[in-house]
């Protein structure tokens, strides 16, 4: 019998004619592994809430859904919430207590479970999932990897049939983020859990996933395997925006006219290149750029950081260790590394919200020392931090600006033209009389970086602007910052997001041991490095070495055109 | 109030003059400050217990959970300045906003999380009842009316409310703390103690009242439009 | 059990619940110097030296200021020492006073080390016993304590780094500083509304909760509670025997002596003692161990 079957499924939220989700049938399998995917705003969390009783919205729904053949509705309270498991967004959000032990504990006790039972299952979840080691910890010092790990564990001592996740690596950084998946895919194969499982970031789901539904506008498009999946999109929908989140070596499948089977995974994307465009001998090509070496005049520089040290606290290890960089203006650099390196500190300490305790840094060829109460903030340097949800104080996004005008004294016809430019160049408009926390991830980015620009600054400093935001607000991102390179603005990211780097960058970095290596241009970075690489270089590379985007790859594959058989 | 609510009122009504009772009896009147700390413990039951065993709204449960531990940052947070705490102005506004309960229930876990921050003691039952009294009065219906408008008003005069209320808060305070001072220090209630301990502690009632009327009136407001959002938007 | 913080809560609860009643009770000189005793040494065994050394200057000095000032309230007592505004400044109000003051820095001691002991998992795990709900209040937010405080941390370096307020004048900071709370405020808020469902999704709110715990009743928890079951009793015959009858108005009354009243008084010093005793033995233990390693 399947596990959930949903019968013609609509749901309307209160005061809106459009519906949330839209006529969706479908049927989930016990221990089938099913991805949803779709844009933000698609749906895909609506429907999501709406199969978990506890949290289904307010709004009129029409259909049905059942659970293991019984209505939704009629489910008893204690197998409706013990039978379900729900995994939400940020890792932060879903802890309840304060103690590891207590959050285990936690829905055992609502189900009235006796303590001797709550220890045997306790214990058991924690050594799955090797909790031990913490189990003892407060849970405000678990990282974000380790709280996520621990909301799922803290689900699973409940024994549930069927585990719904709604996008719950958005906020991990990649390495966390694969663990939490790999984890999955163990409950998946060792248990037989059925998963259902809404994400943005599909290289790694795509592969192990049974079936993948693809939602839109709230209907259901396709709902099938994910190779059938992979060639129905291209039949279909050529140039739907949903296209630029899938896997690369899918995504250059798309593109291409070879008729084939898709790939999924780098290794298949390798294989289908090979069969259809590699040619007898090696093509050289694009050749490879010389980069102009030459040392920049320091008036050419924005931000130079010579010799940098920093630590928080004099009894504490270095965060950073003779940091040398030279970020040239109107270039957009990045600096790429792994999670908890320093990255995030580098930039506190170049916006001066850190000081170092040896070096020396300028900003636009001044010493920071030398700009004095925030005058480096007036149109010099602003800071885009990795959660937007800083950056907002009022009850309005049109508020918040209003009150960065008042600061900067800006005149109030000068403020409302800069709102209005600001508003059109990133296309927030319909964003400004509404709540900062009534905005999806996406927008509240746009709307923070709004407010960055509103300082004028000539230099952007950017951390994980990624982070949590899908395939198309990232495209709709790289083309605002492409746009504001072009105004003369120099910007320094930083960023897990290889991928991302790769398509908007000037030049590359790598930051490393508490010092910034190897900087170079994307091309000759990404085609250097074997492992910290795109996925699109790391399928082709045997070919084209020096492809390094989906949209090289393809580029190269339509010139040299197909392997004639 | 429903039955419920009366009876657990009831209850205390009763079991106080119970408690003092037997503490006069069978300590021959000379212990007061055991007897003292039990009452103040048994008067904090009613609004306790009722909470208990009220329905579970579990989005409201923590809700009252993020302004106890504002209240407790904010006393951690201004712990260098002496007396001056924002805890009185941000109980008083969950009071107002959230009803006598939620205040209640505010101020007296404020007292107990942030006394295992600062030491907990014999004197926490008091400090659990009298932040609680202060939350509480604060959203009796009728001054919870008037207070509301206050904190919202424009006028200098139309905030005044508010800043009596702030004002009388401080001086109850100190009241019902010197109360236990003066228990402790002489076991006994020694009304010439109790006087110089109030006349004493001027310079601290008026820091009170300054930093409640100060915060009252600086954040009263946006916490209020806050809550009132969250009210709102997740039906509360 | 090496440490007396590794015994059961409640059991830890009993104990300073008699220690506190019993101090608090009495104004028997020997009872509240056993009682001060105990917790001094009990703070000794758990702190650095410097701490103690610093608690003692600074309650050696409230002794004297409570000895010297209760004349001035209570006057009185049989034996004037000399009159100050016509009121007598009396011997048996000076002794009072500093009865009441070994009282009372008595009590802070014990308080000293109750926050030591009693932390806030124990503390919580036993509201939780009694009142649930209020217990889960209380965990969620010891929770939200450390994080709302790293979030302020964040919400005011980005506001610094917008130019909002950075002058260093008292009120911008002021201002600053309560700009950021509000923020804070909204953060919590609009966030904590996903723990409720996270709460919910978890089946909170369902008849029959349980409340789980990682302590366990052990048989030395149960000797313990035990022995102080029979040490209440105990007192209740000294009390029964009048041998905690003490007074200092209108004369300070003798000591009670006798057979009796020196096995009470030995029985509480041994209770008072008890967790010094315990803490010093673990110490002396584990170094006998930790040589044979």
């Amino acid at each position: 019998m399947e596990i959930i079957k949903s019968e013609d499924l609509s749901f309307t939220y209160p005061g809106q004619e459009k519906r949330a989700v839209d006529s969706v049938s479908f049927k989930i399998l016990p221990g089938e592994f099913v991805v949803i995917c779709g844009e933000s705003g698609c749906g895909k969390t609506t429907l999501l809430k709406l199969l978990k009783r506890e949290l289904s919205p307010n709004g009129t729904l029409e259909g049905e859904i059942y659970y293991m053949g019984t209505r939704l509705g009629e489910l008893d309270d204690r197998t409706a919430a013990c039978e379900i498991g729900y995994v939400m967004q940020n890792p932060e959000n879903q802890v309840v207590t304060d103690k590891v032990w207590h959050e285990l504990a936690f829905g055992l006790e609502n189900m009235g479970v006796p303590t001797p039972e709550i220890r045997r299952r306790v214990g058991e979840m924690a050594s799955f999932f090797g909790i031990h080691e913490w189990f003892q910890k407060e849970t405000s010092q678990l990282s974000g990897g380790q709280k996520q790990l621990l909301n799922l564990a803290s689900i699973m001592v409940m024994q549930p049939r069927i585990l719904i996740l709604d996008e719950p690596t958005s906020q991990l950084d990649p390495i966390a983020a694969a663990d939490f998946i790999n984890t999955l895919h163990k409950l998946n194969r060792e248990l037989g859990l059925t998963i259902l499982l809404v994400e943005h970031r599909l290289e790694e789901v795509f592969p192990i996933a049974d079936k993948v539904a693809v939602m839109d506008r709230g209907r259901l498009l396709l709902y099938d395997t994910p190779r059938i999946i992979g060639s129905e999109l291209k039949e279909k929908y050529q140039n739907h925006p949903m296209l630029l989140g899938l896997p690369s070596p899918m995504r250059i499948y798309q593109q291409l006219d070879a008729r084939d089977d898709c790939p999924l995974t780098i290794r298949e994307g390798r294989d289908f290149l090979t069969r259809n465009y590699q040619k007898e001998g090696r093509i050289q090509s694009p050749e490879r750029e010389k980069p102009v070496r030459h040392r920049e005049k320091e008036e050419e520089l924005a931000v130079h950081l010579k010799n940098i040290w920093f630590r928080y606290e004099r009894a504490l290890p270095d965060i950073l260790a003779g940091v040398d960089l030279r970020v040239r203006k109107g270039e957009i650099f990045s600096i790429l590394g792994g999670n908890g390196s320093g990255k995030t500190t580098l930039l506190s300490v170049i916006s001066g919200q850190n000081k170092a305790y040896r070096g020396g840094i300028k900003i636009f060829g001044k010493k920071i020392k030398e700009y004095k109460s925030g005058e480096l903030y007036r149109h010099n340097l602003a800071l885009l931090p990795q959660n937007p949800q800083t950056v907002f104080l009022k009850t309005s996004v049109a508020e918040d600006y209003k009150e960065i005008g008042k600061v900067m004294g800006y005149g109030k016809e000068e403020l409302e033209e800069d709102i209005a430019r600001i508003a059109g160049q990133l296309n927030i408009q319909e964003l400004l009389p509404k709540h900062p926390y009534d905005l999806s991830g996406g927008e509240q980015q746009k709307a923070a970086l709004g407010k960055m620009l509103l300082l004028k600054p000539r230099c952007l400093l950017l951390d994980e602007p990624t982070k949590g935001i899908d395939a198309y607000s990232k495209a709709v991102l790289r083309g605002i910052l492409d746009n504001l390179r072009k105004e003369g603005i120099t910007i320094l990211l930083v960023t897990h997001d290889v991928e991302f780097a790769a398509q908007i960058s000037d030049r590359c970095s790598l930051f490393f041991d508490r010092e910034v290596i190897s900087e170079d241009t994307p091309v000759s970075f990404f085609s250097n490095n074997n492992f910290y690489t795109t996925a699109a270089n790391r399928m082709a590379r045997h070919m084209y070495p020096y492809a390094i985007t989906c949209e090289d790859v393809v580029a190269l594959c339509r010139k040299y055109g197909r392997k004639s058989i | 109030m429903n039955w419920k609510k009366i009876g657990s009122f009831a209850i205390v009504i009763i079991l106080i003059p119970i408690t003092l009772a037997i503490g006069v009896v069978l300590f021959k009147g000379r212990k007061y400050n055991i007897i003292s700390i039990a009452v103040a413990l048994l008067a904090c039951v009613p609004n306790l217990l009722f909470f208990e065993k009220g329905k579970a709204d579990t989005r409201r449960m923590v809700v009252i959970a993020v302004m106890v531990a504002i209240a407790s940052v904010g006393r951690v947070l201004f712990s260098p300045v002496p007396s001056f705490k924002p805890v009185t102005a941000i109980v008083v506004v969950t009071g107002i906003y959230l009803g006598s309960e939620a205040g209640f229930f505010t101020g007296a876990l404020t007292a107990v999380i942030s006394n295992m921050f600062f030491g907990q003691g014999p004197w926490t039952p008091f400090q659990m009842f009298s932040w609680g009294i202060l939350g509480f009065i604060a959203g009796l219906p009728v001054l919870q009316k008037i207070l509301k408008s206050s904190v919202q008003g424009k006028t200098l005069a139309s905030r005044l409310p508010i800043v009596v209320y702030g004002a009388a808060a401080g001086v109850l305070y100190s009241m019902l703390m010197d109360v236990w001072s003066t228990l402790n220090m002489d076991g006994t209630f020694n009304l010439l103690r109790y006087l110089v301990l109030l006349g004493t502690g001027i310079p601290t009632t008026v820091i009170y009242i300054v930093s409640n009327i100060v915060f009252l009136l600086i954040a009263a407001k946006p916490i209020g439009t806050r809550i009132e959002r969250i009210k709102i938007k997740y039906g509360i | 059990m090496d440490h007396f913080s590794s015994y059961h809560p409640s059991v830890l609860l009993v104990y300073y619940v008699i220690v506190l009643l019993l101090t608090m009770f009495t104004v028997h000189p020997v009872l509240l110097v056993c009682s001060l005793l105990g917790g001094i040494l009990f703070f000794a065994a758990t702190n650095p030296l410097k701490a103690l050394g610093k608690n003692l200057i600074f309650y050696l000095f409230l002794f004297f200021l409570l000895a010297l000032t209760n004349p001035i309230f209570n006057h009185r007592g049989e034996t004037p020492l000399f009159f100050m505004n016509d009121n007598p400044v009396t011997l048996e109000a000076i002794l009072y006073g500093a009865g009441v003051s070994v009282m009372l820095i008595g009590i802070m001691f014990w308080c000293k080390c109750y926050n030591q002991v009693m932390t806030s998992d124990k503390f919580v795990y036993l509201f939780g016993k009694a009142i649930p709900k209020l217990s889960l209040v209380l965990s969620m937010a010891l929770r939200f304590i450390p994080v709302f405080k790293s979030q302020m941390k964040k919400i005011s370096q980005v506001q610094k780094t917008m130019g909002l307020y950075t002058s260093d004048s008292l009120t911008d900071r002021v201002i600053g500083s309560i700009r950021t709370l509000s923020a804070l405020l909204t953060w919590c808020l609009e966030n904590s509304i996903e723990t409720a469902d996270s709460m919910k999704a978890r089946g909170y709110g369902l008849k029959g909760r349980t409340n789980f715990s990682i302590f366990c009743f052990r048989m030395d928890d149960g000797i313990l509670l035990a022995a102080l079951g029979a040490f209440l009793c105990m007192s209740g015959v000294g009390y029964q025997q009048n041998v905690f009858e003490f007074y200092y108005y209108p004369s300070v009354s003798p000591i009670p002596t006798g057979a009796g009243a020196y096995l009470q008084y030995s029985i509480i010093l041994v209770m008072m003692l008890f967790p010094s005793i315990l803490e010093i033995k673990g110490r002396i233990q584990w170094k006998l161990l930790r040589a044979k390693i």
